[in-house]
């Protein structure tokens, strides 16, 4: 298995791991905020996070880049939080289909019982 | 949209006295209040505000060369793990809940600024 030998291929497969990593980054620091809610803490594992990614910023091997993508998300798997804030209004939030716009056609009458003859 | 949010922050109420005599107080409405919260939309210059302060508030930014339309990565010199940081950054300052490859694409304050503005949900 020769991998990527094109310059193309190797290219689209590196954005592909660019994409992932950074996805990772992002799902990753959620996380941490969900642990840490106390800013002065999130920032710290914040920063212990960042150190993580920067040391094996240099690596140029595909394969064990791979391999160290997937370890990350095994871990980010992990640690997730059981309870992760999520805005209220989107999926699993707690306002999410509060409200629903009502069907159209339905219309309130308000005449608070008046009857024709009025 | 502008006018209203403009009305609604330098309004003053005129003061209606009722004479004793109990004549029916004619009811001015000067202004509406709106109690939905599905019209109360940001103006795009509070949207530019806030998303530069967020910008210029970021550690490894100087403040001086953050513009509307500068680029993240190109312009600022920052790194992709800190454009993912300034998207989250955004989402907490507009309580908003940026799906991950509609988060990956945001690389510039343009970006930032029209997807904010034209969010529903933006506080």
């Amino acid at each position: 298995m020769s991998g990527a030998t094109t310059a193309a291929a190797y290219l689209a497969r590196r954005a592909a791991q660019k994409e992932r990593v950074r996805i990772l980054y992002r799902r990753a620091l959620k996380d941490t905020l969900n642990w840490a809610v106390h800013r002065h803490l999130f920032y710290q594992d914040a920063s212990d996070l960042r150190e993580k990614f920067e040391a094996n910023k240099h690596v140029e091997d595909l394969d064990t880049i791979d391999k160290m993508i997937a370890a990350g998300e095994a871990t980010y798997d992990k640690w997730r939080h059981p309870d992760p804030y999520i805005v209220p209004w989107a999926p699993g939030g707690s306002k999410f289909t509060r409200n629903p716009v009502p069907p159209s056609g339905i219309e309130i009458v308000y005449d608070y019982g008046r009857e024709e003859n009025d | 949209m502008a006018l209203r949010a403009a009305v609604l922050r330098h309004i003053r109420l005129p003061v209606q006295t009722l004479a004793a005599t109990g004549s029916r107080p004619q009811p001015q409405l000067s202004f509406l209040r709106l109690f939905s919260s599905h019209d109360d939309h940001l103006t795009k210059e509070e949207v530019i505000d806030r998303v530069l302060d967020v910008v210029k508030s970021f550690p490894k930014v100087e403040p001086s060369q953050v513009t509307p339309d500068v680029h993240f990565q190109k312009d600022l010199g920052l790194d992709s793990l800190d454009n993912v940081e300034i998207v989250m950054a955004l989402e907490e300052e507009f309580k908003l809940e940026i799906p991950d490859k509609e988060a990956d694409k945001i690389d510039s304050c343009n970006l930032a600024i029209e997807y904010i503005y034209n969010h529903p949900m933006a506080g």
